[in-house]
């Protein structure tokens, strides 16, 4: 459960997000929508608390994301728009070092590795350095990392950015299942068809504001457009920096 | 804590699998000091007692205008030849080192008891000349006093009114002492060495971690930053250590099995217990080093930027060390209180095998250690702002 109160972020003159507002359900994916540049990441890097708000407040989980940032990050899984691995180390190690750091006991760990690597088709690749890897497998391990404590939140940026077709599919089925499992998913985007085939909720970005969320029902209701796309051009003011 | 020791663990593993970095960083820099050393004092030595012991072959023109002279120098192991057509341009293109010429008049100054004039054609910026140089400026200079005493006897003059002041001289330095001025570099060698195994490693992990992005989803985790400049810090330790070890070892190897002795007709005061001593006393600069280093990179927007700033940084502790060579520095405490210089002059001063002063030793340590933990300090400080991650983009 990820609550968000009028959040802003500037960087000197640059006003990157401004009063943003939403809030985001377990068993929900809830998609930032917005084109390049319009805050998505900065509001999604206040909620990973790297990123300090000049004004508003986040919780996750209750914890406020400026009071009790470790205790906000106990409760989420993030892939960042950075996914660099440790290419020295093998899939398994790279994993092992996020989940260690989160506090988990061994026996604890490795159950939990074994699982994800089944999850998400990694076995052939568990043992091997990571130099070398596909963009898709890079992100497999990125991903798996994220998700090694089992987070109840779970915050993508951009997540099928670079992938081919197949492992895009494969990726917002992997979603889909987090979000069954009782998840509460943000992710961010640019691509206008993902947001659509995916989200339950969209919040629309642009310029560092919100400027609408709903249901995409209640998107195309707004808007009085038969399509989600024309509905997002419309809201957003222009397809710019879309896809 | 236990944090510390898991990014501390898993650093340790992932700079070890970069085998060609960390071999060549630790060999290199260990093993370029003992080197370095041993070759120049093989050199010097083996160039100056070459020198001494050989039979001077002096280049003479005109001989036949002094043959008392001649014969005085050719008792006193000099050899003689004909000197080149064109002495001066002989010895400034180096083919003689010094050449002797005798004018005409000599014969005929000589007789009348005027001062008889030689001439010594030498190159005085020649350093490989001055043994030689000197050799024959003694030598005139002997014949001279030697012929004018004789001349006072004949007038019935006691030579004795000539000697205005009777030199004697005593030479303190002992065989250590003769070779201090090159064993001076070797503190310079230790810190320059100690700098230069940990850059790599603290580049890697700071500024290469946020080139390589890894450093955003690393920060996400629930640990206080502190935790992640303790774990980085820490990491270069075994590193820097092992490179301090092996080149004291080297340094060790140098000194006593190399056959210095030979060639200086000296032997250094560097046996084991020393070599240990001055390991542990440089271990605090391990600590110094690491901590201004993640400063540094901290700042820096790429490892490539940070490569070119901590050369430098590892050259200016160490310079005071080479300078201890040519200016010798008494050891106080308030010396000590300057990191790796004070390190520097009490490793001087144990290889002049010195009395070390327990005082002296805490305060080096103990205020390298508290520079040190400022710099983490500091360090701490910049993890903790938002633009650590943000750096390079």
């Amino acid at each position: 459960m990820i609550e968000v109160q009028n959040l802003s972020k500037s960087f000197g003159k640059l006003k990157a997000v401004q009063n943003v507002s939403f809030s985001a359900a377990n068993g929900q994916i809830t998609g930032l929508l917005g084109p390049n540049g319009a805050g998505k990441s900065t509001t999604l890097r206040m909620l990973y608390t790297l990123l300090k708000p000049d004004s508003g407040l986040a919780r996750i989980e209750g914890f406020d994301i400026a009071q009790s940032p470790l205790d906000v990050q106990n409760h989420i899984g993030v892939l960042s728009d950075a996914q660099g691995i440790y290419e020295r180390l093998t899939t398994r190690e790279n994993i092992r070092y996020f989940g260690q750091l989160h506090g988990m006991s061994e026996q604890e760990l490795e159950k939990r590795m074994d699982e994800l690597i089944i999850m998400l088709e990694m076995q052939s690749i568990a043992d091997r350095r990571t130099k070398g890897f596909s963009t898709g497998e890079r992100l497999k391990v990125a991903i798996a990392r994220a998700l090694v404590h089992n987070p109840g939140n779970i915050l993508l940026d951009e997540p099928t950015n670079g992938l081919d077709v197949k492992s895009t599919r494969a990726m917002r089925q992997f979603v889909r299942n987090l979000r069954d499992d009782g998840k509460c998913v943000i992710l961010t985007s640019h691509i206008m068809q993902e947001v659509s085939a995916l989200c339950d909720q969209i919040i629309i970005i642009s310029n560092g504001i919100s400027t609408a969320q709903g249901t995409p029902d209640e998107l195309l209701q707004k808007t009085g457009k038969d399509n989600l796309e024309d509905a997002f051009i419309e809201l957003i003011g222009t397809d710019e920096g879309l896809a | 804590m236990k944090q510390v020791w898991i990014i501390f663990q898993t650093e340790v593993l992932d700079n070890i699998r970069d085998t060609r970095s960390w071999v060549i960083g630790i060999f290199f820099s260990a093993l370029f000091g003992p080197i370095m050393l041993g070759g120049l004092l093989v050199m010097i030595g083996s160039s100056f007692r070459k020198d001494l012991d050989k039979t001077l072959t002096l280049p003479v023109q005109n001989p036949e205008y002094a043959p008392a002279l001649i014969q005085f120098l050719e008792s006193h192991n000099v050899i003689t030849v004909p000197a080149p057509a064109d002495p001066e341009t002989a010895v400034k293109l180096g083919d003689v080192n010094v050449v002797l010429i005798i004018p005409e008049k000599f014969s005929e100054e000589f007789s009348s008891s005027k001062p008889a004039t030689v001439q010594l054609v030498l190159d005085s910026s020649r350093q490989s000349a001055a043994v030689n140089i000197l050799r024959i400026e003694t030598l005139l200079e002997g014949y001279n006093t030697y012929l004018g005493k004789l001349r006072l006897v004949v007038r019935g003059v006691s030579p004795e009114v000539m000697d205005v002041i009777a030199m004697d001289k005593v030479d303190v330095a002992t065989p250590q002492t003769r070779a201090m001025i090159l064993l001076s570099m070797l503190p310079y060698f230790i810190i320059f060495g100690v700098f230069n195994s940990s850059s790599s490693i603290i580049i890697d992990s700071t500024a290469g971690e946020r080139e390589r992005k890894s450093l955003e989803p690393l920060l996400i985790n629930p640990a206080p930053r502190r935790a992640f400049v303790f774990g980085k810090i820490l990491s270069s330790f075994p590193f820097s250590i092992a490179n301090l070890a092996l080149t004291l070892i080297g340094f060790g190897l140098v000194f006593n099995v190399m056959p210095l002795e030979k060639y200086l007709g000296m032997q250094f005061g560097l046996n084991g217990m020393t070599l240990i001593w001055i390991f542990l006393i440089c271990l605090p600069v391990i600590f110094l080093a690491s901590a201004i280093q993640i400063v540094v990179a901290s700042f820096t927007r790429t490892p490539k930027e940070a490569g070119t700033y901590l050369p430098f940084i590892a050259l200016i502790p160490s310079l005071p060390g080479l300078a201890l060579a040519f200016f010798p520095v008494k050891s106080n405490l308030w010396l000590m209180l300057i990191p790796t210089f004070g390190q520097q002059l009490l490793v001087n001063q144990m290889l002049r095998l010195e009395p070390i002063s327990v005082w002296n030793v805490i305060a080096s340590v103990l205020t390298t250690i508290l520079v040190a933990a400022a710099f983490t300090w500091l360090a701490i400080l910049l993890y903790n702002r938002e633009q650590i991650m943000f750096r390079g983009d």
